[in-house]
C-alpha cells in the first residue's frame, strides 16, 4: 500500500482534521483514564487478601452507590470506545478496509453502542433504584 | 500537513512495543469481553468475595483473569509510554530509565496482583 493511502486511512493523528482527528483524542483520553482506573483496580481486588473477606465486602458495600454505578458505566463507555476504536487500528494496520475507513469507524461505533446499550440496561436498576 | 505518530523508529517506541501493543491488544479484546460479561455484567448486583471465589474455582476464568491482568499491564503501560514518547523524550538516556521504571511498575503490578488473586486459589 503507498504512502498516500496509508495517510489517508487516518489512523492514529495520521492526519490532524475531521473525526480521524477526534477518534485519536478520544483514544489517548479513554487510554489515559483506563490506565489509572487499572491500578485503582488492582488494589481494590488486593484487599481481599490484604484485609480479607470482610474488608473486601466493605469496600463492594461502600461502592453499591447510584453515582458510582454510573461512573462504573462510564468505565465501560471507555473500554468499548477503546476496544473498538483499536479494532479500528488493527484492521488498518493490517489492511483491511482502507478505503473505506470512515464506514468501518462507524461500524465500530455501532458495535461500541449496542455493546453499551446492554450493560447500560443491566446496570440501570443500580443508578435508578 | 501530514504526520504520524506511529512510526516504527526508535525514538517514537521502536518495532517490538509497537507489535506488542497490537499482540496485547487482540488478547485484552478476548479477555476483557469474558471477564466484563462473567463479573460486571451476569454477576451484577452480587459481587462479593465469596461470590468471586465461586467463579475462580473452575481454574478456567482465573487463567483468563491471569492473561487479562498480564496484557492489560503491559498495553497500559506501553501506552503510557508511547504517550510520553509522542509528547517528547529525545534524551536517550532519559529514555532507558523511563523504560526501567516502566518494567519495574509493571512487573512488580502482575506479581502483586497474582499474589492478591491467590486467596481465592489455596
Amino acid at each position: 500500500m503507498s504512502a498516500k493511502e496509508r495517510e489517508t486511512a487516518n489512523v492514529g493523528a495520521g492526519l490532524w482534521k475531521g473525526i480521524g482527528m477526534w477518534a485519536w483524542v478520544l483514544f489517548r483520553i479513554s487510554g489515559l483514564v483506563l490506565v489509572a482506573y487499572l491500578f485503582v483496580h488492582i488494589w481494590v481486588i488486593s484487599q481481599g487478601r490484604i484485609g480479607g473477606a470482610e474488608s473486601l465486602n466493605g469496600l463492594f458495600e461502600f461502592f453499591d452507590k447510584p453515582l458510582l454505578v454510573f461512573l462504573d458505566l462510564m468505565l465501560v463507555a471507555a473500554v468499548l470506545y477503546h476496544a473498538l476504536n483499536g479494532v479500528r487500528i488493527l484492521l488498518m494496520d493490517v489492511g483491511v478496509g482502507i478505503k473505506r475507513h470512515k464506514v468501518v469507524f462507524w461500524v465500530c461505533m455501532l458495535v461500541a453502542a449496542l455493546a453499551f446499550c446492554a450493560f447500560a440496561l443491566k446496570a440501570s436498576s443500580f443508578i435508578l433504584g | 500537513m501530514a504526520f504520524r505518530t506511529e512510526t516504527l523508529e526508535r525514538s517514537r517506541g521502536g518495532m517490538w512495543p509497537w507489535l506488542g501493543q497490537r499482540v496485547t491488544a487482540v488478547l485484552v479484546i478476548v479477555t476483557i469481553t469474558l471477564h466484563l460479561v462473567l463479573t460486571h455484567y451476569i454477576a451484577i448486583g452480587e459481587l462479593s468475595f465469596d461470590n468471586i471465589g465461586d467463579r475462580l474455582a473452575g481454574g478456567s476464568v482465573l487463567v483468563n483473569d491471569i492473561v487479562l491482568l498480564v496484557a492489560v499491564v503491559y498495553h497500559a503501560l506501553n501506552g503510557l509510554r508511547m504517550v510520553v514518547l509522542d509528547w517528547g523524550l529525545s534524551n536517550v538516556a532519559g529514555r532507558r530509565l523511563f523504560d526501567a521504571v516502566l518494567w519495574s511498575v509493571g512487573v512488580l503490578s502482575v506479581a502483586f496482583g497474582i499474589w492478591a488473586l491467590w486467596v481465592w486459589v489455596s
